[in-house]
């Protein structure tokens, strides 16, 4: 029972440290495959204006060309516009919306490798209306690759058609980026081209050495004086940087390789969301745990069954086997069980691949694991575990003087081990830490679900792609408004979830611009029904009215803007106003809302500014209803009476609420993975150890049991060990977990406290798992005749 | 004190009962000096453990003190034997990880006497026997004839009426083993019953009575 109980902790452990270890060599293999990764670099741009901070992955479409014409550092450079979001490509007389899309310059496939599967990558994108698909796009469109030639319709201005120049294999999971189709830059819906501070273009530079990405950093300072100062002087009242930057205020360009993106860069405009070095320690951390945790098994369980070979020790040895063929023998026997270990190991490696995929949100298969390339790497783990787990074993029962082990029938030596002892605190330790990290993280998603953000989410039902009405979005939404259960209903695509619009403009308070009156507000387009739709709370003054003409001149703020631009205790009636160009456009206040989080939690409340405009990309009904399933049928029948070929598309705003926390609910759902594997690992280790202890201990236990201890007197003996071992680890594990999860937690602006009794619960159940796997060991050795363990021979 | 009637133990090997003790039939009186002797597997210990209650009969009477022990509960058993009996092995059976005092200890914590008690009773019996000098050594610090003294004093401590050993001078040297005969002796002498198991003709001579058991029977 022993040798099973220690492979199967040792095989756990080893399938949680196989997976970790995938996920974290592919997190840290992001954008490699590109052969010139170590030359590729993706500007960055930083302006912080008084209270408004803007820091992007994006620049303006001019920053390439400039660079690359006077700067021979520079050996090329290529741009993405993904600003203009998904499109809708028409297959079949049906329109789809396509949500991985970008327009690329043709420099594209001169810096970025892929390979090509038809046409030429070099001239793919030069033409205007030239299209590249990837290998599964144009599976899905033509059932077939070979279809350089083949037209695409799109929803682009005056549906233009696409020509397909090329056909690349899918893109590798592990870039920063993943495209289906890649539209020529000819055609991006962009009209502020030549302006550098409107920033809405990624720009990758190709560098001709690797070493001149600090000669960059020069030229990019360069560039603001040269560049960016005449273009800020067209807005704003700056003489030069060096006064603007006095005052706290930044503007400045900087550049990442390529490389770094997936895991050190977090800016507004990444191309989509990606991880953090953080993960990728906590995450090492806890394989490499989970590794020492099943060793450390393996060591104990190993040991425990020590007394019982001890015997056959005493007779090797007494036959003539010297020490170390005695270790030989004992490390085979280790090595051949890290074996069972490893193949069951991958066994249930390849049986739980869909579940690790779902707990890490990433897409291996099985052959991505399990491939001739990590044969290596089991070898190496064979060793390591045979050897480490096996070597002490090896030499504590070695070691045996064979007169002894031969003379009395248990082996004569203490039964507490410095050593094991330590051992099974570490394992609770790292149990704790997980088990506290659960709790909290569980908790603050708790938090996040309940918390009052301000508007409603329950009962909304958000319509996506809504623009496909075309001119009767009005028409539409009054027909869905006759509906018996629909409250009411908003035309607009700026909502208080992720993938919705969101744009932000500097507006000033007096009629020139300075740095120290302009706000970065977000600037939303809403019609009057949203905000009785949400249910924002209106703290003065009114709501638009379509009646009043006016209105299209006035502006709603929300508290913050109200602070931030300084408008005082009566905001109503004051104005704010925008450059453009060489005009300029003023806003005056009809209204204040409350304050309400439109971004994640892990964000602060930012100035918005909500202005009378038509934005159709969504719409919210506010809906009441018993049958969903009827009201749902209900709408898309009218939606594809009246966008005939668009596919009805819709979500629902709690559930897109939701989704904003997917990574922290990943993180939760991981922690207790691991947290339980950990433990149950540890437990297993206890177990063992509670019956190694039991063993040695037996001659003691019957000792006392003659000297007239009770049974129960016993386990307490017992089990009082045990729990002492338990404290010391929650002793040192409170403090790293209250330090970690703190860390974890200051991403969040608004955040639960790590709470006592997070540490205390923990604590208990840490005893009651340790007394519940110690006490059957306990009780058995307890309820033995002492008869049985005091027998003279 | 102590009368056994028809007592039988067997174990059952594939099928055949192999007896262990076989219709023992014993009485033993207050201040008795009993030596049980026979050849290796006769019995001897089991008998003894039968006498000390560390071991049930499959079959018989056993009254200590014209009490019927094996229809005692458990608790009421242990009890008895915590208040009556004090026993001596062979290898001493002394705890390795606690101290000559701590040892002589152990027993007067389990019955629940406050630490001032036990401090008194202790001290006593290192004065007794004579090892004060040694309270603070561990076992494997002493000689075996100190270890059965220690044993005998921890035996002792809990005052009990009967003292089972079983090859009390078994593990020691015949000068340690004649000590330890003595001390038996004189403990006799001052009213103490006794149970010995053993092999030596010359030990056995120490008590009053000498039963031979031959597989299992009384000879």
């Amino acid at each position: 029972m022993f040798t099973l109980l220690n492979i199967i902790g040792l095989s756990f452990g080893l399938a949680g440290f196989i997976f970790i270890t995938t996920y974290v060599f592919d997190e840290l293999s992001y954008d490699k495959f590109h052969t010139q990764a170590d030359r590729i670099v993706r500007l960055n741009t930083h302006i912080h204006i008084g209270e408004s901070k803007m820091d992007m992955a994006l620049t303006s479409d001019g920053i390439g060309p400039i660079l690359k014409n006077e700067y021979t550092e520079v050996e090329d450079f290529t741009r993405l516009y993904t600003s203009a979001g998904a499109k809708l490509i028409r297959k079949a007389g049906k329109w789809i919306n396509e949500t991985h899309v970008a327009h690329a310059d043709s420099s594209f496939f001169r810096i970025f490798s892929y390979q090509v599967l038809h046409g030429h990558l070099d001239q793919a994108l030069t033409e205007p209306n030239s299209v590249v698909l990837s290998r599964s796009a144009a599976e899905r469109y033509f059932d077939s690759t070979d279809v350089v030639g083949k037209t695409l319709e799109t929803n682009d201005a005056g549906n233009t058609v696409y020509q397909i120049t090329a056909v690349i294999e899918d893109m590798p999971r592990n870039g920063h980026f993943n495209y289906d189709f890649l539209f020529a830059m000819e055609n991006a819906p962009y009209w502020n081209w030549g302006e550098l501070l409107s920033h809405n273009f990624t720009t990758y530079i190709l560098l001709r050495n690797a070493t001149d990405r600090s000669l960059l950093e020069t030229h990019l300072e360069a560039y603001v004086h040269k560049h960016g100062l005449p273009a800020a002087k067209r807005y704003m009242d700056v003489t030069d940087i060096e006064s603007f930057r006095k005052d706290g205020n930044v503007f400045h360009y900087d550049a990442i390789p390529i490389t770094d993106i997936h895991l050190r860069s977090n800016l507004r405009g990444e191309l989509r969301p990606n991880s953090s070095f953080q993960y990728v320690y906590i995450f090492s951390a806890i394989s490499l745990f989970i590794l020492l945790i099943a060793c450390v098994n393996f060591i104990n369980l190993s040991t425990a069954r020590s007394a019982n070979r001890a015997k056959e020790v005493g007779v090797q040895k007494i036959l003539g086997a010297s020490r170390s063929s005695v270790a030989g023998q004992f490390l085979a026997e280790s090595l051949l069980l890290a074996l069972g270990g490893i193949i069951l190991a991958i066994v249930l490696v390849a049986l739980s691949v869909p579940l690790f995929n779902e707990l890490s949100g990433k897409e291996f298969k099985i052959n991505d694991i399990i491939n001739f390339r990590s044969l290596p790497l089991f070898a190496l783990l064979l060793l390591f575990v045979g050897l480490v787990a096996g070597y002490y074993p090896a030499v504590y029962l070695s070691a045996f003087n064979p007169l002894q082990v031969l003379k009395s029938h248990t082996v004569i030596s203490s039964g507490k081990s410095v050593f094991r002892s330590g051992l099974v605190v570490f394992q609770f330790t790292i149990s704790i830490v997980l088990i506290v990290g659960t709790f909290i993280v569980t908790a603050q998603l708790r938090y996040i679900q309940h918390k009052k953000l301000g508007y409603e989410r329950e009962n909304i039902l958000v319509i996506n792609d809504y623009h496909a009405l075309g001119n009767q979005t009005k028409a539409f939404r009054d027909e869905i408004l006759n509906l018996p259960n629909v409250k009411t209903g908003t035309i607009s695509g700026f909502l208080p979830v992720s993938n919705s619009s969101r744009s932000d403009n500097p507006y000033s308070k007096e009629t020139v611009m300075t740095p120290n009156n302009t706000v970065q507000l977000q600037t939303w387009h809403i019609d009057e029904q949203y905000i009785p739709t949400l249910n924002l709370e209106l703290v003065s003054g009114r709501n638009f009215a379509v009646a009043r003409r006016a209105d299209s001149a006035a502006v709603i703020l929300n508290e913050t803007a109200v602070k931030h631009f300084g408008l005082g205790e009566d905001p109503i009636g004051q104005q704010i106003h925008f450059q453009f160009g060489d005009g300029m456009e003023s806003f005056h206040v009809i209204g204040v809302i409350k304050d309400f989080n439109f971004e994640s939690l892990r964000d602060p409340v930012t100035p918005l500014g909500f202005f009378l405009g038509h934005s159709p990309s969504q719409a919210a009904f506010k809906i009441e209803t018993t049958d969903l399933p009827l009201l749902l049928s209900r709408i898309e029948n009218k939606w594809n009476k009246l966008a005939p070929g668009f596919a009805f598309d819709y979500r629902f705003m709690d559930e897109a609420f939701d989704s904003m926390y997917k990574s922290e609910r990943r993180m939760s759902r991981l922690s207790l993975t691991f947290a339980a594997m950990a433990t149950g690992i540890a437990c297993l280790g206890l177990f063992g150890l509670a019956a190694f202890m039991a063993e040695q201990r037996s001659k003691e236990i019957g000792i006392r049991k003659v000297l007239g201890s009770s049974v129960t007197g016993i386990v307490a003996m017992l089990c009082k060990d045990f729990v002492k071992l338990v404290f010391i680890a929650i002793i040192i594990a409170v403090p790293i977990a209250w330090w970690a999860m703190n860390k974890w937690l200051e991403d969040f602006t608004y955040r639960i406290d790590t709470s006592w009794w997070i540490f205390i619960l923990t604590g208990i159940i840490a005893v009651i798992i340790a007394l519940f796997t110690v006490s059957t060991q306990a009780i058995r050795a307890a309820r033995a005749n002492p008869v049985d363990s005091l027998r003279n021979e | 004190m102590i009368k056994l009637e028809h007592i039988f133990k067997w174990y059952n090997v594939g099928g055949t009962r192999s007896f262990v003790l076989k219709d023992i039939n014993l009485q033993i009186e207050r201040g008795d000096f009993i030596s049980i002797m026979g050849p290796s597997g006769s019995g001897k210990s089991t008998l003894l453990n039968v006498i000390g209650l560390l071991d049930e009969p499959n079959e018989g009477h056993y009254y200590f003190m014209d009490e019927d022990v094996l229809a005692l509960k458990p608790k009421k058993r242990t009890t008895l034997f915590q208040s009556h009996m004090g026993y001596v092995f062979q290898s001493y059976h002394l705890i390795d990880e606690l101290t000559v005092y701590e040892n002589i200890e152990t027993p007067l914590i389990y019955k629940n006497l406050s630490a001032k008690e036990r401090k008194a009773i202790v001290g006593d019996m290192l004065d007794r026997f004579g090892i004060v000098g040694k309270k603070d050594l561990f076992p494997a610090q002493l000689s075996g004839g100190q270890q059965q003294i220690v044993g005998i004093a921890r035996a002792l401590a809990a005052s009990p009426k009967l003292l089972l050993a079983d090859e009390p001078t078994g593990n020691l040297n015949s000068k340690q083993g004649e000590e330890i005969m003595a001390l038996f002796k004189q403990l006799n002498e001052e009213g103490m019953t006794i149970i010995q198991v053993t092999h030596s003709e010359k030990n056995a001579e120490y008590g009053k009575r000498i039963i031979n058991l031959l597989d299992g029977q009384v000879k």
